[in-house]
């Protein structure tokens, strides 16, 4: 959908999945790293031998990109940059506000460059602003950003997704981001600055919580595996499950069929049996009455194993679905069958392995992983041959570690 | 002037992840046609049908905060008239957002395959839990199950408790970033080849997909990753920590040696922090509880949003865990204008928000709120489609557009 489009991606890996998104959509994504490669080439590492072509991060989320080393912060390094630019559609950068700039490869200097550069900068708090030099990684920013007060138990701290949610978020978020910009210069034939937030686009995990809150205040609490009055998260035999016991018309049909397979192996107790469904609200059940759906349910689910109770959901149509780990993510039939996962060679270790392919399944041009990560340095040659620089030309730069 | 201006963008669905996606057009210029119904009323309005509620399926602030700069027409897709009328609209529209089950848009023969034939330049965007095929498609979806097939679910909360997943179901809003984006590099994409096409997106697969790092992580090395609270691989310490007040919180985040250091000149030197077993990140990581512990002792005494300023000045990485009101009073996202305040007619003034996007040229704009339902049926048929008032009253008395 984006071929013809070039991006420099000098992001660090908050922002990593908006130049795989791009690439793996089309756009010719080259990852512009520091001589000797990303600081967050880290741990764990292929094999568990430590090596920054290795690193299982790095090789997730740099997928169909090709790589080049460059320290622009140099003065012949900013020269080559403003060079690559020149020839770019798409920058995406992630230093904190101004950093570019000192170094004469910010935003004003790029445009006179390239007219044409769609520069992205993606930062914690936004490019200007009171907080707008504030540090943060993922966790300072769920935290700030209102998700974390409401996510966890009310006797422990809040708590975060223990992988960085905020940059999940913000991949989509940047990639839609550049494609507007890349959409008005269609219109305008000018490129411009998008300035983006990791703290703003945490909000909209709120799904307007805070608008209603100034309407109608409302206490903010975290009710762990407790959704509303009622049970949300439950123990199976081998893990835990997702089941909601809340009513309504679209539910009360999936509790129903619950029971009857309790009852089928003996543990619907006779008042559950007999229950009348058509009358059931979860809002006003008292307390006592929730314990006891609580106690019933829960006692035949800690009997079931995770997979023969999704299986008896979907066959039943119960609202029911496991809390999947990575492996039984791997094995959905579902997932599968719409072949969501592509294996990618790694023919320079002797292995290949699974990804996650771009899911999108569209009619127009193909998506999808295009290949593996790019190791450190491996395009220097063929990217700085396009700036006219041979092969004793990079080995001069290498030795002044320009690249 | 807007992005999208010029664009015409009509969505078909419910719920949450649907209207966030098109907001991105709505917000920069695009003309953004929602078809709803009363017969069937969107359960984001149907959600706040309490008794102190006056004003019924227009009384929903979710709603009217989630699908601002839209217009509603109301049409009772059970009708053949109806489906007439969405297929007009659909000839009208660029692009098309619905997030039905997989068989709606065939029943009504609204379907790609037969849209496509009378409009190939149509860009469609088919999005729901599972996607359009495979032997789940059909399976009852609600939000919490994103979260838990996914992984997302799995990955939050405490290694010795229940898996929490992070607040509010997370597909519903990771899913539309990811829909807005495909969108427009379908537009870009027709614009330079004049083809449309049709993009199926299932909101599970999109959480799989962000979490490519979790299954490249079992792919290659067979790892299956477990929740660890706030714990980090590289950050110690790396937490949510006590403060003063009644559940009030701030995040510490230390990740090397001299940012230990930084963190320690900013409390003053505190005994505790002075421990040589502290000193390197192997050594904090060994005595991470105890770590843990005493940070927390130290900051419960301190206003968190106090300690976290005093900290960020000394270069420390920490914030405050922040609520609601502290959001409405944040001095950066004011100066961003994240919050903008719009007047509705039965709500009163609500506090709208934009995303995380800020164009130089073409900032993002907030004129109307989410529409009453079919508030724009009249204007929509009679400016936009050339309906003639007679023929759209003889819809009306028919019960069509309601």
């Amino acid at each position: 959908m984006l071929s013809g489009i070039r991006v420099l991606d000098l992001a660090d890996e908050s922002a990593w999945l908006a130049g795989k998104i791009l690439a793996e959509t089309g756009a010719d994504v080259v990852k512009v790293e520091r001589p000797g490669g990303d600081p967050g080439r880290v741990g764990p590492y292929l094999g568990e031998i430590e090596d920054p072509d290795r690193s299982l991060r790095w090789l997730a989320l740099n997928t169909s990109k090709r790589g080049v080393t460059l320290d622009w912060r140099s003065e012949k390094g900013a020269a080559m940059l403003r060079g690559l630019a020149e020839r770019a559609d798409v920058l995406i950068e992630t230093g904190a506000p101004g950093t570019l700039d000192a170094a004469g490869v910010g935003w004003e200097a790029l445009r006179q460059v390239n007219p044409r550069l769609v520069y992205c900068a993606v930062t914690p708090f936004g490019r200007t602003g009171p907080r707008a030099q504030w540090r943060a990684h993922d966790l300072v920013v769920v935290s700030m950003g209102g998700n974390a007060v409401m996510t966890g138990d009310a006797d422990r701290p809040p708590v975060r997704c223990s992988l960085p949610t905020a940059y999940l978020h913000a991949g989509p978020e940047v990639a839609a981001g550049v494609a507007m910009a890349l959409w008005s210069r269609e219109t305008t034939g000018l490129g411009q600055l998008v300035d983006i937030s990791l703290h703003e686009i945490q909000l909209s995990t709120l799904v307007t919580g805070p608008g209603q809150h100034a309407h109608a205040p409302r206490r903010q609490r975290r009710t762990g595996a407790v959704m509303g009055r009622t049970r949300e998260i439950w123990r199976a035999a081998d893990g835990w499950i997702s089941f909601g016991l809340r009513g309504g018309p679209a539910r009360i049909p999936n509790l129903v069929a619950t029971v009857a397979l309790m009852d089928e192996s003996g543990m619907a107790p006779e008042w559950l049996r007999s229950y009348d469904w058509e009358h059931y609200n979860h809002n006003t059940l008292s307390d006592e009455e929730i314990a006891r759906f609580e106690a019933a349910f829960g006692a035949f689910f800690a009997t079931k194993t995770r997979r023969f109770l999704y299986e008896e959901a979907l066959e039943r149509r119960m609202m029911l679905a496991p809390c999947n780990d990575a492996r039984e993510i791997s094995e959905q039939p579902q997932l599968r069958s719409r072949d969501l996962f592509t294996t990618v060679e790694y023919p320079e270790f002797a292995t290949a392995f699974e990804h996650p392919d771009f899911f999108a399944k569209n009619t127009g041009p193909r998506v999808g992983i295009r290949g593996r990560a790019p190791r450190v340095a491996e395009h220097n040659a063929e990217i700085y041959a396009e700036l006219g620089l041979g092969e004793s030309d990079l080995a001069g730069l290498s030795s002044e570690g320009v690249v | 002037m807007g992005v999208f201006d010029g664009v015409k963008v009509l969505e078909l669905g419910a719920g949450a992840a649907g209207p966030v996606a098109t907001r991105y057009f709505a917000d920069h210029g695009a003309t953004v046609v929602r078809i709803e119904s009363s017969r069937r009323p969107d359960f984001l309005r149907v959600l706040f049908l309490t008794p102190e509620n006056p004003f019924g399926l227009n009384g929903s602030p979710m709603f009217v905060l989630m699908n601002p700069n839209k217009k509603s027409v109301a049409v009772d897709m059970s009708k053949p008239e109806g489906v007439e009328v969405a297929r007009r609209l659909i000839d009208w529209a660029d692009v098309v957002s619905e997030n039905f089950s997989p068989k709606a848009m065939a029943k009504w023969g609204l379907d790609y395959e037969s849209l496509r034939a009378r409009k190939p330049d149509l860009v469609m965007v088919s999005s729901c839990l599972f996607g359009q095929t495979g032997p789940q498609r059909m399976y009852p979806g609600f939000g919490g199950q994103g979260s838990a097939l996914s992984g997302f679910n799995q990955m939050a909360g405490w290694a010795d408790r229940a898996a929490v997943g992070p607040h509010a179901t997370i597909t519903d809003s990771l899913s539309p970033r990811y829909v807005a984006f495909l969108i427009t590099a379908a537009l870009l994409h027709r614009r330079r080849t004049g083809e449309g096409q049709h993009i199926d997106v299932s909101q599970i697969e999109t959480g799989v997909y962000s979490l490519s790092e979790m299954m490249v992580r079992f792919g290659a090395n067979g790892e299956v990753m477990e929740r660890r609270g706030n714990r980090d691989e590289r950050g110690v310490p790396h937490g949510v920590y006590p403060c003063r007040g009644e559940d009030r919180w701030i995040a510490i985040a230390v990740f090397s040696d001299p940012e230990w250091r930084l963190l320690r000149r900013a409390m003053g030197n505190p005994a505790f922090s002075e421990d040589p077993r502290f000193d390197s990140v192997a050594g904090r990581r060994a005595h991470e509880d105890e770590l843990d512990d005493s940070l927390g002792r130290w900051t419960r005494d301190h206003d968190a949003q106090e300690l976290a300023a005093s900290l960020q000045a000394e270069g420390v990485e920490a914030g405050p865990v922040q609520t609601y009101d502290d959001l409405l009073a944040d001095p950066q996202l004011a100066h961003r204008r994240h919050f903008a305040p719009l007047q509705h007619a039965h709500l009163g003034e609500l506090q709208f928000e934009n995303y995380g996007i800020r164009l130089s040229e073409a900032p993002p704009r907030l004129e109307t709120p989410g529409p009453d339902l079919g508030e724009h049926t009249r204007q929509v048929l009679g400016e936009l489609l050339g309906f003639d008032a007679a023929e759209i009253d003889r819809l009306v008395a028919g019960e069509v557009l309601v």
